[in-house]
């Protein structure tokens, strides 16, 4: 401690003694924001600049003399000026060393009306005649147009996955229409007369046949989604009508296993404005997939209720082996079913919830899930009551559009 | 009641085969042709009721070989089925804009194709006008 104090005292000693030189304070300052290393600007309660560093000459083309005692907006896009000085005055009012614009993308503009993507630094300096700010303005149009073209890149690589799976989908379908085709045929007897033995086997072939048809299905409804090429077709729709059908379609499969199915639908929500195709999917896939992990005689529930005003909620609990903590997280991605040994019990292509996901998150809702081990889970999804479509979609980001996002 | 003769358009053999296997398991009269062209050549000898034609052909494709036979003034009341294993959005509607009666997905269902051809084929064919 006692050290450490010493070695302070005599670091406090050499500071003074280097600019016991300097005439003054206000020098002593200039010399701090000259030797910053980004561009610098200093500003009083009024937005007027006091001091500005060489660098920042550099970076806006401005001589020194043109910009000491102007408003700092001289160094703001004009579009945003106005804002700026409202954001300013914000500042003043709670100064503390902080980005500019969380969020936003900030742009400075140069003495020739040039533009560019800048990052900002603020922060206060208390004085004994009141506070200052200093603004550290560093240029990154260069990091964002590498960051702008990176992801363009990764957005085409995508594109052109996605293409590749649903052209492969092709590709696999049209052998597999010979495989079950012909399967088909002689399963029928169309070929002749079938041993027991025969017919077993051919069974096993379009079984087999028939889960490969699945998955190839699953990748490409999953390729669809992902390359945008799913258009949505919102229209209005009974979520009452649609949670029947399926129910429908399940009943069968719940029966085998001795499984009490129930569905329930709020009244309060008489009709939705989704995409009717991607909703059956939605409940197809959770209903469908509670059935098959959960064991005889258990329970599976589907509710839709309201979430809030614009909002609506689909649950499907069941009473299934569960899932653990560690595991949920992988459960939407593709291809993961989460034990071999469960999936060999529970046959299924481990794409379903992915694509429930997408299909979701497609429609601007989000999906999620709680489960506890050996007592079962209950997968939910919300969704808007009206889905909009991409053309009605607004992002636009705009330097001291105020919000934090 | 004579058997109602069905063209099937189809590049791939063995998926040529199946159909014809079923279509005449189900006591159609079939020709086949491996691609559009040859089916046009098919069609300068015989009236088939039913067209049965894989979209993604190679040379003329599926749709433009449907527009072509539904253009023609000679050939209306001709029926004209598409069978694709090309299932995205936006396909079906494509194949009813140049003209197909009927859209079936592959792999296709035996009995389903043979119920499908058979609802163009069972009633008596409509007069040329």
């Amino acid at each position: 401690m006692g050290r450490r104090r010493r070695a302070g005292t005599s670091a406090s000693d050499k500071l003074r003694r280097f600019f016991a030189s300097a005439p003054n304070p206000e020098d002593r300052f200039r010399a701090l924001v000259e030797s910053a290393p980004d561009a610098m600007v200093v500003l009083d309660p009024d937005g007027l600049v006091l001091v500005v560093n060489a660098q920042a000459e550099k970076l806006f083309g401005f001589a020194r003399a043109e910009l000491i005692g102007q408003a700092v907006e001289i160094l703001v896009p004009e579009r945003f000026r106005a804002r700026h000085s409202g954001h300013r005055g914000h500042y003043f009012g709670d100064p503390r060393a902080r980005p500019m614009g969380a969020g936003l993308e900030l742009f400075a503009r140069k003495r020739d009306g040039t533009e560019f993507a800048a990052e900002i630094s603020l922060s206060p300096i208390a004085t004994p005649a009141g506070t200052l700010v200093t603004a550290a303005i560093r240029d990154v149009s260069e990091r964002k147009r590498n960051l702008d073209e990176q992801n363009r890149r990764m957005q085409e690589a995508n594109r052109l996955k996605s293409e590749f799976l649903a052209n492969m989908s092709h590709e696999l379908r049209t052998p597999l229409n010979a495989v079950i085709g012909f399967a088909k045929l002689l399963y029928a007897g169309k070929a002749g007369p079938l041993t027991e033995t025969q017919t077993e086997y051919l069974g096993d072939i379009l079984n087999s046949s028939q889960h490969l048809l699945e998955l190839i299905n699953d990748i490409l409804d999953l390729a669809k989604v992902e390359s945008g090429r799913h258009e949505l077709h919102v229209e209005e729709v009974a979520p009452t009508r649609i949670a029947t059908e399926i129910k429908d379609i399940l009943r069968g499969l719940a029966a085998d296993k001795q499984l009490e199915l129930r569905v329930e639908v709020s009244p309060d929500l008489a009709t939705v404005r989704v995409d009717q195709k991607m909703l059956k999917q939605i409940l197809y896939n959770y209903l469908s997939n509670a059935i098959k992990f959960t064991e005889e005689g258990g329970r599976v529930a589907m509710r839709i209720v309201p979430e809030g005003d614009q909002h609506f909620r689909i649950d499907v609990e069941d009473t299934g082996i569960g899932i653990r903590a560690v595991d949920i997280e992988r459960l939407f991605v593709e291809f993961q079913q989460l034990d071999s040994s469960a999936a060999k019990r529970y046959p299924g292509t481990g794409l379903g919830l992915a694509l429930t996901k997408r299909v979701v998150e497609a429609q601007g809702g989000s999906v999620s899930v709680r489960s506890t081990i050996g007592l079962g889970s209950t997968f939910s999804a919300i969704l808007p009551r009206v889905v909009r479509t991409g053309e009605e979609g607004d992002a636009s980001d705009v330097h001291g559009s105020g919000g934090t996002r | 009641m004579t058997s109602a003769l069905i063209l099937i358009v189809d590049d791939n053999a063995t998926n040529l085969k199946l159909a014809r296997v079923v279509l005449a398991g189900a006591g159609f009269e079939v020709r086949t042709a491996n691609d559009a062209e040859e089916a046009l050549h098919v069609l300068e000898v015989c009236r088939p009721r039913v067209v049965l034609t894989d979209i993604q052909l190679p040379g003329i494709d599926g749709l433009e070989f449907t527009r072509r036979l539904k253009g023609d003034p000679a050939r209306s009341g001709l029926v004209v089925i598409a069978l694709t294993a090309y299932a995205m959005v936006g396909d079906e509607e494509r194949a009813r804009a140049a003209g197909c009666d009927a859209y079936l997905t592959k792999p296709i269902d035996p009995d389903g194709l043979v119920r499908t051809v058979e609802s163009f084929t069972s009633s008596p064919a409509p007069l040329k006008r």
